[in-house]
């Protein structure tokens, strides 16, 4: 038995939006639950009120246009991406980062959404989203704003998203479909295991080169504005230059930046190629 | 509040706490212990079971949000006590021991085979990653799944699982 709460499963925006408005912070979105149910159980949070997002309407889905990018929404699953004909064939990255999130029941029920919400220094989808120039649009009874997700993370667990809003899709600019990328994540064991470190690239289609290093710093740490043709050294040194491993359980700080200049490496020789 | 789902393809109905997870709806509610408890948080995979289709840790969902949908559990498995072919390639492959974690493998591995009848080993591999088995050392337990899909089953290396 979990710890007493409320579930409410509202159904429209303005439902939701007034749940959040009267209830702020006592209140915990519920989208897959994969990480919510986990931190209800070991009483790390004690939500009033449990809000499934899932049943919200206009909530649900993957779509691309050439005018509006690709747009992901608030129940989109990680599988749901994985399946995803145009990401398939043009976000090489998304794939890439979607494929190394935890195990294929998780990615059944996590969303892309609640991945980045729950703003863990390691969490998959932040580096493909930062490296694609990604922006959330986050909505509330107050209205609705966009957010770079270069501004949308603030700390360990700590996000640009009030208690009263909700982060309904967010955005892939069209202009960073078909570029090149690729992921790589330091763990332990295959299927889920948080990440050590993680270092994704990316090439987009006009030629700037832009990696995202995780688990290496409060926030995923986005390094943009490069050359495609930088030479390797050059990248190395902007990426350390850019990050602050700390040493912890799982790995001290100098295999960090050891394996972070590794990936780097390899993604620059196997992106370039 | 009151709890409509079908399992198995038969409907029940329960009033349940708001609070209960699936795993201890379909164990305490439904009786239907198959299904077991391993980690509690989604890490080891013995509460698998199918919904809509689809596998999950039981353990992370909430039963109310399943108001509705419909499940399958091991219980399904056996089609009038008479053990699925999947089953049966567990039995014949020794892919069970202490078999606390089987009921999560074989529902895993249900979900893997209705979405790719004739799965390589590194899909077999991909598909099972959310499952533990501390007893096996999964060998034998791909050979399973191998087997159970029609393929050959001996010719794995040993030492790569």
């Amino acid at each position: 038995m979990l710890q007493h709460f409320t579930y409410l499963a509202p159904k429209t925006r303005a439902e939701l939006h007034s749940v959040l408005a009267n209830e702020g912070a006592a209140a915990s979105l519920l989208a897959g639950g994969t990480d919510l149910l986990v931190n209800v159980r070991a009483g790390l949070v004690h939500p009033k009120v449990v809000v499934d997002t899932k049943k919200v309407e206009d909530f649900a889905g993957i779509a691309w246009s050439e005018r509006d990018g690709l747009v992901i929404y608030a129940s989109a699953t990680i599988n749901a991406v994985l399946g995803d004909a145009k990401i398939r064939s043009d976000f090489p990255l998304l794939i890439a980062c979607a494929h190394d999130l935890a195990s294929h029941q998780i990615r059944n029920r996590a969303t892309v959404i609640g991945n980045v919400v729950n703003a863990s220094p390691c969490a998959d989808m932040a580096p493909a989203l930062l490296c694609l120039g990604a922006h959330a649009v986050i909505s509330s009874k107050r209205g609705e704003r966009e957010v770079s997700f270069s501004a949308f993370f603030k700390g360990v667990k700590r996000t640009a998203v009030a208690p009263d809003e909700v982060v309904e899709r967010v955005v892939v600019p069209a202009a960073s479909a078909g570029g090149r990328g690729g992921y790589y994540k330091l763990k332990r064991i295959n299927g889920h295991d948080l990440g050590i470190v993680g270092v994704a690239l990316c090439i987009d289609r006009g030629g700037e080169m832009r990696l995202t290093v995780g688990s290496c710093a409060p926030t995923p740490v986005l390094i943009d504005g490069l050359e495609a043709s930088l030479p390797a050294d050059a990248v190395v040194a902007k990426v350390l230059a850019a990050i602050s491993p700390i040493s912890d359980v799982r790995a001290t700080k100098e295999y960090r930046s050891h394996m972070v200049e590794y990936y780097v490496r390899r993604l620059l020789d196997e992106v370039r190629s | 509040m009151k709890i409509r789902v079908t399992i198995n393809g038969a409907l029940y109905e329960r009033e349940a706490p708001e609070t209960i997870n699936l795993l201890h709806f379909l164990r305490e509610y439904v009786g239907l212990t198959g299904t077991k408890e391993g980690c509690g948080g989604g890490e080891c995979g013995a509460c698998t079971v199918l919904l809509d289709g689809h596998a999950v840790n039981s353990c992370l969902v909430l039963a109310a949000e399943v108001d509705g949908k419909s499940v399958r559990t091991i219980e399904g498995e056996a089609d009038d006590g008479q053990p699925s072919a999947l089953q049966q390639a567990f039995a014949k492959r020794h892919a069970v021991q202490c078999g606390f974690c089987s009921p999560g493998v074989v529902m895993s591995a249900r979900a893997l085979i209705e979405r790719n009848p004739k799965p390589n080993v590194e899909e077999i591999k991909e598909g099972l990653e959310g499952n533990f088995c501390r007893c096996t050392g999964y060998v034998q337990i791909i050979e399973a799944v191998l087997e159970a899909t029609g393929q050959e089953a001996s010719t794995q290396e040993r030492s790569d699982a």
